[in-house]
């Protein structure tokens, strides 16, 4: 598990970090170079050493060799003892023993030759014959006199091994027939100055490896230094810092980074700033037209109510038109709100005024204001509400008014049928859906509908006094709360309208409490079999 | 005798509009434009109500609301273009007892004037005690032991319209109704605003107040417990 853990740390320092990754890259490809360069260094030693010892040893022998040979072909010797006293002297003349350079002698007489051995083999103390292998005695019994040798493994007294090299090469003895000359070399000097060497190499090369580790260290550093750097400013500078910049130094690579960054931020600055003074500006027209109109209108709106409300005394056209202009004084009126109030969304000068409500209690006091509407287009308001309250965190004027303008507008649209209101809760969200019944929509025509001023039919006169921004202003509103206004419609069958907003302002909700499009209240109590 | 009332408007217009309205109704008409000398011109014409427009120039009407109720308890109606909330609750906490948005209906303006200008409806006792306080109903006065508290005509409605009933919860709607003379909803803010400016009056602790308690979630009552 541990270890588990340990990798999986590892991992995600590689992928968190540029420089771990750089400098781990640079190291394993590093490895890897030193290890064929170590690798061949390391044969090419062991060779050579090898190779100037094997000449080195084929001289020695082939001037030990024609020493014996010509000592026993210029010797007299006729009887066995003496001759056997001159064959024991070979040994100890060409042996030699030490640490490093040991060779060892052996003077063995060729087998299957007619007579007998009369004559001892002398032979090195220590050495086992065993060692000589087979294939250089045919060798040497074929070789017609010159020198043939083998590498072999000399097995020593502590169980390990040394590096050998045997020679050997024909002797021809008077009376005792053919002899071969074994000489066994000890190669473990060498082996030990190889291994020497091959130590040296792979310490070498591992603090080369780890420099190589450090100095990338330091070099990555060093670049991803200002990198970094630039992260950290256009970190801060996302979060508002928008006058943070880099330090531009020099002339390479990093201060151009620098320099365009810096370029980039001061462009970025410039039209954040000019963006929000352009909306700070907006606000403020916003503010003064509000003012600037609503003052007149007062004048207007007071004078019209002064000479509507003596419209008697009036001869008919004059009467006439002092009814038209008070009707229309309210319009203009409600345009202005409206026109206002979207100005002030474009002008992002809204917060909302949350405060937790009851949802029923908003439905009833919107349908209470539009009752008499409803009534003089002939349609029923029908209401199905949770029978307790629902609470939710809202902005209960903006929420009223949407459910105003989702009502006016289902009573202009739906032909004096019923309209059903209905209020429904989830855990996360709630929800109010308007459904008329009236001439509907297209799907092309529902796409549209909560765009401004925009009529489904041009042609169709407007008689509830719209002002063409009610939906554009009920989505802007539903959008200040985090929520969803969506609309279904069929042409001749009417249309939905379903508000869901968050039980609690900020909270995330997946999906709504009320279906749409929605069951008909009237088809479910029809259903009662 | 009629009432008078002062339309301090910088709209030449809108001021001579609201007066032919007003005098339809047999008020008596002051006027002054601007916000600068209008407190000298309610000092001379002392009238018994005060239309005040926010937007004026040279001082604004918030400026000139908190002037006049350093000398005066009389009722002001702001007239305010703006529905945003800082500035409705700015007049308010500057001592408006009311406000109406422009444009506003002449029957809207009428109501809210007769409301503030209402005699008090008639008390059963003469002498009402909460806490350490007694109100004189009739003679519009409120002390603390011997001394007196000063407090706008629509404030003492409001103590009187909680202490006359001590222990009942009033909801804002409720009070709006009672004390204001809305009959259909309307801002709750005024009842939150003016309750504020009634308690850092009376009570010893405003933050923590004993007269005038808030029943949460609901609205406020008189009294402790």
């Amino acid at each position: 598990m541990i270890f588990r853990a340990a990798i999986n740390w590892a991992l995600g320092l590689f992928r968190r970090f540029l420089q771990v990754r750089a400098v781990f890259t640079t190291v394993v490809l590093s490895g890897i170079a030193l290890l064929v360069v170590g690798g061949f260094l390391s044969y090419s030693i062991g060779n050579g050493l090898y190779q100037t010892r094997v000449n080195q040893i084929l001289q020695e022998s082939e001037r030990g060799v024609i020493e014996v040979q010509n000592t026993f072909s210029a010797s007299t010797v006729t009887d066995e003892i003496s001759l056997q006293t001159l064959l024991n002297s070979v040994v100890p003349s060409l042996e030699s023993s030490g640490t490093s350079d040991s060779r060892k002698i052996a003077l063995l007489r060729t087998p299957a030759q007619i007579g007998t051995q009369i004559l001892q083999s002398p032979i090195s103390a220590d050495l086992d014959t065993a060692v000589i292998p087979f294939d250089l005695k045919t060798n040497v019994r074929n070789s017609l006199g010159r020198l043939s040798y083998q590498a072999v493994s000399l097995p020593q007294a502590n169980g390990s091994a040394h590096p050998g090299v045997v020679v050997g090469a024909p002797i021809e003895i008077p009376i005792a027939g053919k002899y071969e000359l074994y000489l066994v070399f000890d190669l473990d000097g060498e082996q030990q100055t190889l291994d020497f060497v091959q130590n040296v190499l792979f310490w070498g090369m591992l603090i080369l490896l780890a420099l190589i580790g450090i100095v990338s260290y330091f070099v990555t550093n060093w670049l991803v230094r200002p990198v970094k750097v630039a992260a950290d400013v256009s970190e801060e500078i996302a979060e508002g810092a928008l006058d943070r910049r880099l330090t531009e130094k020099g002339q390479d690579i990093i201060a151009t980074l620098a320099r365009s960054f810096n370029r980039m931020a001061d462009s970025l600055q410039k039209q954040i700033t000019k963006l929000a003074s352009v909306s700070n500006m907006q606000q403020r027209f916003v503010s003064d037209v509000s003012h600037e109109l609503r003052t007149p209108l007062t004048t207007i709106k007071l004078a019209g109510e002064v000479i509507f409300a003596s419209r008697e005394k009036l001869e008919p056209a004059a009467k006439r038109s002092a009814e038209l202009m008070n009707d229309q004084i309210d319009r203009f009126e409600s345009l202005l709100n409206d026109l206002l109030e979207i100005s002030r969304y474009d002008a992002g000068a809204v917060a909302a005024d949350l405060e937790v409500q009851d949802l029923n209690g908003l439905v009833g006091s919107a349908i209470a204001g539009l009752e008499p509407l409803a009534q003089s287009r002939g349609s029923i308001i029908e209401v199905l509400i949770p029978s307790g309250p629902v609470d939710a965190e809202v902005d209960g004027r903006r929420i009223e008014r949407l459910i105003r303008n989702l009502l006016a507008n289902a009573i202009e649209h739906g032909e004096g049928q019923p309209i059903q209101v209905a209020v429904g809760a989830s855990d996360s969200a709630v929800a109010i859906s308007v459904t008329d019944s009236g001439i509907g929509m297209s799907r092309s025509e529902a796409e549209r509908v909560f765009d401004r001023f925009w009529r489904a039919d041009p042609a169709r006169k407007r008689t509830t006094g719209g002002t063409g921004l009610g939906l554009a202003i009920s989505l802007e509103d539903t959008q200040l709360h985090g929520g969803w206004l969506q609309v279904w419609a069929k042409p001749n069958q009417g249309a939905s309208f379903r508000l869901t907003v968050p039980r609690r302002f900020g909270e995330i909700f997946t999906q709504s409490p009320l279906p749409l499009p929605p069951k008909s209240s009237r088809k479910i109590s029809g259903s009662n079999e | 005798m009629a009432h008078k009332i002062l339309v301090v408007d910088d709209d030449n217009a809108l001021r001579e509009m609201v007066g032919i309205v007003l005098e339809a109704e047999g008020y008596e008409l002051c006027y002054h434009d601007a916000g600068s000398g209008a407190l000298e011109s309610f000092k001379n014409q002392e009238p018994d109500l005060v239309l005040l427009d926010v937007m004026l120039p040279g001082k604004d009407g918030i400026e000139v609301c908190r002037e006049i109720r350093t000398v005066s308890g009389t009722p002001i109606i702001m007239l305010t273009a703006k529905t945003e909330s800082e500035d409705v609750v700015l007049g308010l906490e500057a001592g408006a007892d009311d406000y109406v948005v422009k444009p506003f209906d002449p029957t809207v303006l009428l109501a809210r004037i007769r409301a503030r200008l209402r005699p008090l409806s008639p008390s059963t006792s003469e002498m009402v005690q909460i806490g350490p306080l007694t109100l004189d109903v009739n003679g519009h006065e409120v002390r603390r032991g011997s001394e007196k508290v000063l407090l706008t005509p629509l404030e003492f409605n409001l103590l009187l319209t909680l202490a006359a009933k001590p222990k009942q919860v009033f909801t804002r709607e409720m009070l709006l109704e009672l004390v204001w003379g809305y009959h259909y909803k309307a801002d709750t803010r005024l009842v939150n605003v003016h309750v504020q400016r009634l308690r850092s009056k009376i009570e010893d602790d405003p933050d923590n107040p004993k007269i005038v308690t808030t029943v949460r979630g609901i609205g406020y009552k008189a009294g402790l417990g």
